[in-house]
């Protein structure tokens, strides 16, 4: 019994030293590290993903009926698909390799045809000197969306979504880097993850923005507050303003703000009740003005609400948080799937 | 500690420390045997005129508290974390900590060539930036540094390692961890904000509403707690003293002292049922067999036994009180130090 207690406590120090270590070096806790995936998995899964894709193509119609139809037909359709994920992206399932075709019609997974909507640019909102809204309890905005982004990242992996992160660390990134970087890495969409400060603190809710213009003093303060590291002057705002409204995918955005903002208050309200639906909104975020594809700016949750603030001392809470928010991503890259092209 | 420790330290000439930052107060164990314990206040005199009169730059602890009117009182921890923002609780964690080190003998300035490795344990649910504020509050005060969970430093230095549940209530939070013989991750873990200074609040109102003469002050009101407090009956009624209009009158608190102090139990019970279902169901009675309750809340006279009456609903359980609330953090970082490997140290230099 001794040398049990001994031999656990020799485990627990070494893991204790090691998050202390990844405290000091600033890695993020093993939890919510990505998975680094050996680089002889990484060929591997290549290899089998290919020979997969092939044999989807190739072999798949003759093997399931299909064989009537012209091969240019079949290929063409699996041509028009959007390409494989990166090996390096997360391993679903994978079909087993040509040696079960040959022997049985296999239903391929899903998972090696690609939806429409495939990479998500994660934006976890402030970090390093911008530490956004606070509350008691040590609760600061720029660890939060941290928190809540990773997760994100990690729900969403698991659907085969490449996702890229703004931001892995606690570190200053100007709002113009956070919507260039999703720019350079071709983002299909763009969600920012904030917490709101609202005067009135009884006040607790979720609202989702996109693009565009307002009228709302409130929304304006806001949207000044959120800007103010932008470094842009009024007369570059108004230029880009000015090109960005008139925009198709300020429709699109708007569609996406919708679709997170029903997953966000459908999910949470219930471990929330009194949560508000404070609904889907447009305001001048600079963040959004940025990017070039469709994007959003979720504020999930008050951090000026007592009762909210304690919630997200909890993980389980900001974990309902991340699900909702990847439940409306799978929900709007679902319905771009439909309709047969990127976007909606 | 066992001699074998003491003589290891004295051939390395290495001093261990395990400190318990407390909203409340703060606990100091050193590997020379020393404890201490010191209210978590620090005051500066507000003006000349102080100054000159409390012969001191700074006040800490019960000192500081007794000549409160001469001072510009902090209470640098919130929530049992450093509170952000502010330069001048910054600056009172690091005369508090300065203060503890220097009642066990360590110098700020001059060491005298001694290592000090010291253990520091915070909230449970302690985000990474406060961590990070605890180590910065350190720097040059430690040669090494670790920073534990409150709780895990009370599980390892009760050997209480597998299949308990700790719940450990100071002043600022009220830590729970399931302890399942690896180092707890974030699902083994909650922090409620209601703990001893939510007591003190809920008092205070109580006292104020059914007493609107007298005059209180929430220090009277943490102290009438301290000697007081229960939940459940009682055959002593809670009577204490406090001025009406200059007079000092005793005061029938009985009511207000039971009320106050049950307000904790719900939101205790409820997050004490939920992390004993998220247990793994094969070990669910092993761990409500074991519920260990300490920290300064453990002192509410007959909690334990009202949380194991709680433990009914769920096929009952053992509910124990430790012996030593106020150390046990500190104890148990001080174990963790004289535990962890020389090599270990020396990767976590402060």
């Amino acid at each position: 019994m001794a040398q049990d207690i001994d031999r656990l406590k020799r485990q627990m120090l070494r893991e204790l030293v090691q998050e202390n270590l990844d405290l000091i070096e600033g890695r993020l806790p093993r939890g919510l590290r990505k998975r680094r995936i050996p680089v002889a998995v990484r060929v591997l899964g290549l290899a089998v993903l290919s020979l997969g894709l092939f044999g989807s193509a190739r072999l798949l119609p003759s093997l399931t009926g299909a064989a009537a139809a012209p091969p240019a037909a079949s290929a063409s359709t699996a041509a028009a698909r959007p390409a494989p994920r990166s090996a390096a992206a997360p391993a679903r399932p994978l079909p087993e390799a040509p040696t079960v075709l040959t022997s049985a019609p296999t239903p391929v997974d899903e998972a090696v045809f690609p939806l429409a909507i495939r990479r998500i640019a994660i934006d976890a909102g402030h970090g390093g000197e911008s530490i956004g809204t606070r509350a008691p309890l040590g609760l600061v905005e720029k660890e939060l969306t941290l928190d809540i982004a990773l997760r994100v990242r990690k729900l969403l992996e698991a659907d085969s979504f490449q996702v890229l992160m703004t931001r892995e660390q606690d570190r200053s990134l100007s709002l113009e880097e956070r919507g260039q970087a999703a720019n350079r890495a071709h983002a299909d969409v763009f969600v920012s993850i904030h917490l709101n400060w609202i005067v009135n603190r009884k006040t607790r809710g979720i609202e989702t923005y996109y693009l565009g213009p307002t009228d709302d003093p409130f929304l304006t303060r806001l949207a000044a507050d959120e800007n103010r590291e932008s470094g842009y002057s009024m007369a570059d705002m108004r230029r880009l303003l000015d090109r960005i409204y008139a925009d198709v995918r300020q429709k699109k955005s708007k569609k996406l703000a919708q679709v997170v903002q029903a997953s966000l208050f459908g999910s949470l309200e219930k471990a929330n009740p009194g949560l508000e639906d404070r609904g889907v909104k447009a305001a001048p975020f600079i963040v959004l003005l940025t990017t070039e594809m469709p994007a959003i700016l979720a504020e999930v949750s008050c951090l000026s609400n007592e009762e909210e603030a304690e919630l997200l001392t909890k993980p389980q809470y900001r974990q309902y948080i991340a699900e909702a928010l990847a439940a409306g991503v799978r929900s709007y890259a679902g319905s771009a799937a439909d309709s047969g092209k990127k976007g909606i | 500690m066992a001699e074998k420790d003491k003589d290891r330290d004295k051939e390395k000439d290495v001093l261990h420390v395990g400190i318990d930052l407390g909203t409340s107060r703060s606990s100091i164990s050193a590997s020379t045997g020393e404890r201490h314990v010191v209210e978590s206040y620090v005051g500066w005199p507000l003006d000349m005129v102080a100054r000159k009169v409390l012969k001191k730059p700074v006040l800490i602890g019960s000192e500081a508290i007794q000549n409160r009117s001469m001072l510009d009182l902090h209470r640098p921890l919130e929530q049992g974390l450093i509170k952000e923002g502010s330069d001048k609780d910054e600056a009172a964690v690091r005369e508090l900590l300065g203060h503890l080190l220097s009642l066990v003998g360590v110098d700020r300035e001059e060491r005298n060539g001694r290592k000090v490795r010291a253990v520091v344990g915070v909230p449970a649910e302690a985000l990474r930036v406060n961590k990070q504020h605890v180590r910065k509050a350190l720097q040059g005060a430690v040669d090494s540094l670790m920073i534990v969970s409150e709780p895990f430093a009370v599980a390892y230095g009760l050997e209480a390692l597998l299949h308990t549940m700790i719940i450990d209530s100071g002043a600022g939070t009220t830590d729970f961890c399931v302890m399942n013989g690896r180092l707890p991750t974030e699902d083994d873990q909650r922090t409620l904000p209601q703990a001893g200074d939510w007591i003190d609040e809920q008092l205070m109102r109580f006292a104020k509403a059914r007493h609107p003469e007298a005059s209180i002050s929430i220090h009277m009101v943490r102290q009438w707690k301290e000697e007081g407090s229960f939940v459940g009956d009682t055959k002593t009624p809670v009577v204490v003293t406090a001025p009406v209009n200059g007079k000092p009158t005793q005061l029938d608190i009985t009511g207000e002292m039971r009320q106050a102090c049950e307000g904790i139990l719900p939101p205790m019970v409820e997050s004490m049922l939920d992390l004993l279902s998220k247990a793994q169901p094969d070990y669910q009675e092993k761990i409500r067999n074991n519920v260990v309750v300490s920290g300064g809340t453990a002192l509410i006279r007959g909690l334990g036994q009202r949380l194991e009456q709680e433990l009914q609903a769920v096929g009952g359980g053992k509910v124990r009180v430790v012996k030593d609330p106020v150390y046990v953090g500190s104890d148990g970082g001080l174990a963790i130090a004289v535990d962890a490997p020389e090599g270990d140290w020396e990767k976590l230099t402060a």
